[in-house]
């Protein structure tokens, strides 16, 4: 996991089919604060180009992505 | 309302006035016998979840800006002003009404409340007053078609991740494959077939393993098939997603294109692609085909428990793929029981037009609405629930908790995969 990064909230999305992590981030990032982040862990590879596309059209910021032999860990600094 | 948004508004309702939707919207004669066969009302009686009802909501503001009875005297037509209560109800009749279509059936003018629940779902989305989760996923498809040579390496790794599994279910070693051969050919230029699956795993290793079982020459596409832009009843994000698909096949010159278990991706490729040198096929089809081809063997000693299939209503009764599913189950060895007497009257699940998708917004007016389909299951006593779209798929699965019923849902292409010998 990430030393550097502070994370505000984490969210555990492991077994949901794509779309839904990106369903339930764009919901959850609306808990935190603008500029504070979130560690969204997925296990579905489908998340490996949901998560780019969703930060772009929403206007967030993907800080950095870390893949383990099962997780797809995300950390999403909300900037909108 | 500002009089230039209400402006917007009414050219939109425009663009939509076909020959057909005018029909539609001239046409109801209020004989009432479309009110029982909405699975909305026939599981909450109340008027405002009759077809007829739910149409009328839009028919009055066409009367109004459309028709000269409506615009001189708008009270004798029943006519009514666009305005923000209008917009509420716009929305309540769009989101309460799944696009299933059974309503059409049984109106003897073929009237078809769908499409005109897509000018209240267009003069949302106009107004800015549409599902904001829906568009957000329709942007996020967008994007992904838009970005696609940068998502090119993370969509491969992502499916290298998916390969294990994949030769698993097809049961061969990776050693065992023929030079040049891959768990998930994709861009391959010259393939026979391209499969559009979902983003998901479960969308892409079981149909994998079948094509390669067969001996298919097929290539995955780059994109999704669902159409989020036809949930949230955008036409040009509709368009764009569908678009980039159909480009896809051309450059690739497959021969066929075939849609993973996603109804709206099937109804949206088979009706609106337009003419295109290649065919368009469910996976479903695709199956039974191998099936009968002898392409494919499958354990018929697997299934040893009562199942039911439901048909997805954009798949069956709006895109026509009624028999193969009932063949596939038969050749898997099912002990099957029928859902409706004619598959044409099935029951929607409660989850289409996105509803689904809207998640636990929607979820206390889907399970409601959904008490005459899980009525309809549990009379069956099937204890595995087939079906052929994630939506419906996902809705079954929640209606299946919410009623305790004791039934499992599956994917049946997946059951295919599972089932597969060599
Ligand atoms: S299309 Fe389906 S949900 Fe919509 S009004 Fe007709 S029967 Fe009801
Ligand atoms: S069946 Fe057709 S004509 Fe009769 S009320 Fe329903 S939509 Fe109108």
């Amino acid at each position: 996991m990430s030393d550097e990064i502070n994370v505000d909230k984490v969210m555990d999305l492991k077994g949901m089919p794509c779309p839904m992590p990106i369903v339930k981030v764009s919901k959850g990032i609306k808990d935190v604060e603008v500029g504070q982040v979130i560690q969204a862990i997925s296990t579905d590879p489908g998340s490996l180009t949901d998560f780019p596309a969703w930060a772009r059209t929403s206007g967030n910021e993907i800080l950095k992505t870390e893949q383990t032999e099962e997780e797809f860990v995300f950390y999403i600094k909300r900037t909108a | 309302m500002e009089e230039k948004l209400r402006e917007e508004l009414i050219k939109l309702f425009e663009s939509k006035l076909s020959k057909p939707m005018q029909m539609y919207l001239e046409t109801c004669s209020r004989c009432g016998i479309c009110t029982p066969a909405c699975h909305a009302y026939a599981s909450m009686p109340q008027a405002k979840y009759t077809p007829a009802y739910r149409a009328e909501v839009v028919r009055r503001i066409f009367k109004k800006y459309f028709k000269l009875q409506g615009k001189i005297a708008p009270a004798l037509g029943a006519a009514k002003v666009l305005d923000e209560n209008t917009l509420d109800e716009l929305y309540e009749a769009a989101y309460s009404c799944t696009g299933c279509r059974r309503c059409m059936v049984y109106c003897p003018f073929g009237i078809d409340t769908q499409q005109i629940m897509s000018i209240a779902k267009l003069l949302l989305i106009g107004a800015n007053a549409e599902p904001e989760l829906l568009t957000m996923l329709a942007d996020v498809s967008v994007s992904k078609g838009e970005g696609i040579e940068d998502m090119k390496e993370s969509f491969m790794q992502g499916l290298k991740r998916l390969e294990d599994q994949v030769l698993e279910k097809w049961k061969m070693e990776a050693g065992e494959m023929e030079a040049g051969e891959t768990p998930i050919p994709i861009d391959v230029e010259g393939a026979d077939l391209l499969y559009v699956a979902l983003a998901g795993a479960h969308s892409i290793i079981p149909a994998a393993a079948v094509f390669n079982a067969a001996g298919e020459k097929w290539t995955l596409s780059f994109f999704e098939a669902v159409n989020f832009g036809a949930f949230v009843g955008d036409p040009t994000k509709t368009k764009l997603i569908l678009d980039r698909i159909v480009n896809e096949a051309n450059r690739l010159k497959v021969k066929e294109v075939c849609i993973c278990e996603c109804g709206t991706a099937f109804r949206v490729m088979k009706q609106m692609s337009g003419s295109q040198p290649f065919e368009v096929s469910s996976i479903t089809d695709v199956h039974a085909k191998y099936i009968r081809e002898g392409k494919i063997k499958l354990d018929k000693s697997k299934l040893n428990l009562p199942v039911t299939y439901h048909d997805p209503c954009q798949i069956a009764r709006n895109g026509g793929v009624i028999d193969a599913p009932r063949y596939v189950l038969q050749q898997l060895g099912a002990d099957y029981r029928e859902l409706s007497a004619d598959p044409k009257y099935n029951w929607c699940c409660g989850g289409g037009g996105g509803l689904v998708a809207m998640g636990d917004e929607t979820h206390d007016f889907r399970m409601k609405s959904a008490k005459v389909k899980a009525d309809q299951v549990q009379q069956t006593e099937a204890k595995i629930l087939a079906t052929a779209c994630e939506n419906c798929h996902a809705q079954l699965s929640d209606i299946s908790k919410h009623y305790n019923m004791d039934v499992e849902v599956k994917y049946l292409s997946s059951m295919v995969a599972d089932a597969l010998i060599q």
